[in-house]
């Protein structure tokens, strides 16, 4: 691999090395509600992972401690991308924009914490420094809804039982949920949107909803003695009154669902001693309308189903703190009549087979984290994204083509991270891929192989 | 569901939701009572019988309620500052009430603590150092103050059954920093222990009832 430079990064670690430790009085919005260091609720520090007191900490509503009379934070990211082949592409400048720059990648707002004894909210709208560009080649930013949930939350315990319960209003499929494997939390993060940031691991495959983000969504939960958790509730297009789930979404790119659209969940939970582990499952069925501009039209609603088992482990006992997560979602995609079994060729116009009628998609997540004092951490992830090939896959665009018209994407990601303070990280990600697009080689019909994206990712992550 | 439903009912939920103080998690709330704190608070770390899971967080089933009281105060005061202190407790004690302290001291103190779940092992050192000390240095034993059982004794916590980890950690703390300003005698009687003698004794009394 090539030497990474990293231009600006002096800058970067000036600003840092001028940081000097927040004071106790200035925290975060849900430490200033508890009035407790990060790592009570995020294992070992890190975000957004939660440790078994910030589980309960979630479910029961955000409602812990004092409400805060600024029940405000805020994030920002810097970051610097570099790809490790840029020289396979017709206009690298186009493809690999910011590479080897250092940018002030995405900020995010929160409104959080405590309202009444039992009602909380984790409202996030995010954004993107790189959102969209226009004609003239320049950036323009945006901000828009990320994640919320509002939630209702009573707790029944004594000595014999412990019954927590609750209701959920949020917008994006598992985003209720408290175990890091779950669709809406593992992830690393942050994901920049500049192209040098493509192939980072944030936009690798990760188990996920069709339906994705900026929906709207009533779950009901119970947590059963801590053992024995379970969710269902059904999403909607975030329209109406509901609209603000959305807020900030060009209308031609949300997701526009037709009717209610079952979400369920259940997991067994177990601690003993500095462990806990889960095992858990989920689903969801979605009827996804296909140009969210128009949704009169029945016959034009695609059918996904998607199926998850995941599990979690967490050893925490001070100084360490280990965990490991793990994730398979199964999708199956029905489309509707006017996209399935249509003609395709490829670019020289020879003729493919017709387009499926019918797609499956599974990805598989594991990844393993090790934390030491909060402060210093290193993890190690891998991914595997299979599926049916479909004629509709096919695309000869260099560097993002796909010319086997497969789905396939299989890679490894590393991690180094530092935490000085408990509001501040530097992290050194690295993503090594050995299938890109369906293909180990020549994956986009003009010699680029899955290898010549293999990113370095730096970032620097900052909240108040 | 529809949307336009979500108001309405988020509004009577709201309505509904102002106040619970039977099962509040409100530390800024005097008026909810220290054993609801306890179940609906306190349980998420150190169990609802105060009979924790986690060795991060130490047991407080029958611990002794004038040690309990002093060390919730110390927290709320920051006297005491260690890291387990100050990451997790200076928050949830900042408000608390002198009669939340003494309401949470009792409750437990009227818990019990569970039985052992192995036997006690042969564990002769640590035996030693909890029966007689270790005279040749100095070191008094620790029943001497924390009673005969290990159970404590009014300012003297509780130590049978105690996680080991939290023991061990709790005496080099007392070796090695001034973090614990109430228990500065721990300092003198620590003085002496090699790391073996602390987890000897520590592993002893975890399996002490």
């Amino acid at each position: 691999m090539r030497a990474t430079r990293f231009p600006g990064m002096s800058v970067v670690l000036l600003v840092f090395c001028a940081l000097q430790p927040f004071d106790a009085s200035a925290l975060p919005a849900f430490a200033r509600q508890t009035g407790q260091n990060c790592m009570a609720c995020h294992a070992g520090g890190q975000f957004p992972e939660l440790t078994p007191y910030g589980r309960l900490f979630k479910l029961t509503g955000y409602t812990l401690g004092e409400r805060s009379a600024v029940p405000f934070s805020a994030m920002a990211v810097a970051s610097d991308s570099h790809v490790q082949n840029t020289s396979k592409s017709d206009d690298s400048k186009a493809d690999f924009q910011k590479n080897n720059s250092l940018i002030f990648a995405t900020a995010s707002a929160f409104a959080a914490g405590k309202i009444t004894d039992n009602l909380g909210a984790f409202l996030q709208v995010t954004y993107d420094n790189y959102a969209s560009q226009s004609d003239d080649g320049k950036f323009h930013g945006h901000t828009s809804a990320d994640n919320m949930d509002i939630r209702y939350a009573d707790r029944s315990i004594d000595e014999h039982r412990d019954i927590i319960f609750g209701v959920s209003a949020n917008n994006n499929p598992s985003v209720a949920d408290v175990w890091n494997s779950a669709p809406a939390w593992m992830q690393y993060v942050p994901v920049p949107s500049p192209t040098s940031s493509s192939f980072i691991d944030g936009n690798a495959p990760y188990p996920g909803y069709a339906a994705g983000g900026n929906l709207a969504g009533l779950t009901g939960y119970l947590f059963w003695n801590q053992q024995i958790y379970a969710e269902i509730g059904a999403y909607r297009s975030a329209t109406g009154i509901a609209g603000f789930m959305s807020a900030g979404v060009a209308d031609a790119e949300k997701i526009r669902l037709q009717g209610s659209n079952p979400y369920w969940r259940l997991a067994w939970n177990h601690g003993w001693g500095a462990h806990s582990l889960m095992f858990g499952t989920s689903g969801m069925n979605a009827k996804i309308f296909d140009d969210p501009l128009d949704t009169a039209d029945a016959s034009t609603v695609h059918r996904f189903r998607d199926i998850g088992f995941d599990a979690q482990y967490q050893y925490l006992l001070d100084p360490h703190t280990l965990t490991v997560q793990a994730a398979y979602m199964h999708d199956n995609h029905r489309y509707p009549a006017f996209l399935a079994d249509q003609a395709a060729s490829d670019a020289a116009g020879n003729p493919l087979p017709n387009t499926n009628a019918r797609d499956h998609l599974d990805v598989f997540r594991a990844k393993a984290t090790y934390v030491y004092a909060a402060r210093y951490g290193a993890s190690l992830g891998f991914f595997n994204q299979t599926g049916s090939t479909n004629s509709a896959l096919y695309d000869s665009t260099r560097v993002y083509g796909n010319i086997s018209a497969n789905p396939a994407v299989r890679g490894l990601t590393s991690e180094i991270f530092w935490t000085p303070v408990q509001y501040a990280r530097i992290g050194l990600q690295f993503t090594a891929y050995g299938k890109y697009n369906g293909a180990t080689h020549n994956y986009d019909g003009a010699g680029r192989n899955a290898s010549d994206n293999n990113s370095v990712f730096l970032y620097f992550w900052g909240a108040y | 569901m529809n949307v336009r439903m979500m108001v309405p009912l988020a509004l009577g939920i709201a309505a509904a939701a102002c106040s619970n103080l039977p099962r509040s998690r409100d530390l800024g709330n005097p008026e909810v009572s220290g054993a609801t704190l306890a179940r609906q608070v306190c349980s998420n770390c150190h169990g609802v019988t105060g009979d924790s899971i986690s060795p991060n967080m130490p047991k407080l089933a029958a611990q002794q309620r004038e040690y309990l009281s002093a060390q919730l105060r110390g927290f709320r005061s920051h006297s005491r500052r260690d890291p387990a202190g100050f990451e997790y407790m200076w928050g949830i004690s900042r408000s608390l009430t002198d009669k939340q302290i003494e309401e949470l001291a009792d409750y437990y103190a009227a818990q019990t603590m569970a039985r052992a779940v192995s036997p006690v092992s042969a564990n002769e050192r640590g035996h030693a150092l909890f029966a007689a000390g270790a005279p040749d240095r100095g070191v008094p034993p620790c029943s001497s103050c924390h009673g005969d059982q290990g159970q404590g004794n009014g300012k003297f916590p509780r130590l049978a059954g105690q996680h080991a980890d939290y023991l061990v950690k709790q005496l080099t703390v007392f070796q090695r920093t001034d973090e614990r300003p109430e228990g500065a005698i721990m300092k003198v009687v620590a003085h002496a222990l090699t790391r073996d003698d602390i987890e000897a004794a520590a592993a002893y009394l975890q399996d002490s009832r």
